[in-house]
C-alpha cells in the first residue's frame, strides 16, 4: 500500500511525461491541463490502492488514459476517422527510396527522415484516430511493453499489437504526404 | 520480394519492440546479416521510432506546474476506497 503523504514527491517526476501524453491525446493545451489535473486528483485519492513496488508509471498512465477516454471519447470521435486499408511493411522507407536516384546510398532514407521537423512528427501522431494514437503514444513515446499497454487500455494484447502496427503505418502515410508536398526525399 | 524478406519485414515491429521469441529474433538477425536492403529498412524504422520519442516531448508551462503542485498539496488524505484505475473497461 502506498502512502498518500509521499504522493507528491513520488509522482512529481512523471508530470512532464504525463502532460506531453495528455497533449497528444487531447490535441490542445486547455484540455490537456483538465485531463492531467483530473487524473492526478483520481490518482491521489486512490493512492492507497496502488501497491508500492509495482509499476507506478503504468498505474498513472492507466488513470490518465481512462480519464481521457471517459471525458473525451464522444467529443473526439470524428467521421473522418475511418480505417484505411492495410499498408505494406516498411511503407515510408520504401516510398522515400523510390524517389531517390537509382544509386541511393544505404542511409539516404534516413537522411530524408532528418528533413522532417519536430512539428511534422507531432502532427502525424495527433492526426491518428484515437484507437491507433493511444497505442503508438504508449509504445513509441513512453516505451511501454505490449502487455503493459494492454493493461493500461484494458484491451487484449493482440488488439494492442494490431492497432499499434496499423497506427505506425498510418503515421508513415501521413509523413509521406508531407514528404511529397515538400519534396523531401527527391534530392537524394 | 523474396519470401525471407517478406517474413522479416512482417515482424519488424515485434523485433524492434523486443516482443518476439528468441528463435524468431535469431532468424531475423540471420536474415539481416545477409540482406542489406532489409537492414536499411529495419534501421530506418528504428530511427523513426526514436524521432517519435524525441519529438513528442513538451515542456510543462511553469504556471501549470506551480498550479499542479499547489493542487496536490491542498488535497489532503481522503478515505475513499474507489480504485482509480477502474472505469475504463468500455474501450
Amino acid at each position: 500500500m502506498a502512502d498518500q503523504a509521499t504522493f507528491e514527491s513520488d509522482v512529481r517526476e512523471f508530470i512532464p511525461q504525463l502532460y506531453s501524453a495528455a497533449l497528444r491525446m487531447t490535441r490542445n493545451p486547455a484540455d490537456a491541463e483538465d485531463v492531467l489535473q483530473e487524473a492526478l486528483l483520481k490518482a491521489f485519492r486512490g493512492y492507497h490502492t496502488f501497491k508500492a513496488g509495482t509499476n507506478l508509471k503504468a498505474w498513472l498512465y492507466r488513470i490518465l488514459t481512462n480519464t481521457f477516454i471517459n471525458k473525451y471519447r464522444q467529443k473526439s470521435r470524428r467521421p473522418s476517422e475511418v480505417e484505411l486499408g492495410e499498408l505494406e511493411d516498411l511503407y515510408l522507407f520504401k516510398r522515400l527510396g523510390e524517389t531517390g536516384t537509382g544509386g541511393a546510398s544505404r542511409s539516404a532514407e534516413e537522411e530524408a527522415l532528418d528533413q522532417f521537423v519536430d512539428s511534422d512528427i507531432k502532427a502525424a501522431v495527433e492526426a491518428l484516430p484515437e484507437n491507433f494514437r493511444l497505442p503508438v503514444l504508449l509504445a513509441d513515446v513512453e516505451g511501454f511493453s505490449y502487455k503493459e499497454i494492454a493493461e493500461i487500455m484494458d484491451v487484449p494484447i493482440g488488439t494492442v499489437m494490431s492497432r499499434l502496427h496499423r497506427g505506425r503505418k498510418q503515421l508513415q502515410r501521413a509523413l509521406w504526404r508531407v514528404a511529397e508536398e515538400r519534396g523531401i526525399g527527391t534530392d537524394l | 520480394m523474396k519470401s525471407d524478406c517478406h517474413k522479416a519485414q512482417a515482424k519488424v515491429y515485434n523485433y524492434l519492440d523486443g516482443e518476439i521469441s528468441r528463435y524468431r529474433r535469431w532468424r531475423i538477425q540471420r536474415h539481416l546479416r545477409r540482406c542489406p536492403p532489409c537492414t536499411g529498412g529495419f534501421s530506418f524504422e528504428s530511427k523513426l521510432q526514436q524521432r517519435i520519442r524525441e519529438d513528442c516531448v513538451d515542456d510543462v508551462p511553469e504556471e501549470l506546474m506551480a498550479r499542479l503542485t499547489t493542487f496536490l498539496r491542498q488535497n489532503g488524505p481522503t478515505d475513499t476506497s474507489a480504485d482509480p484505475t477502474a472505469g475504463g473497461s468500455d474501450v
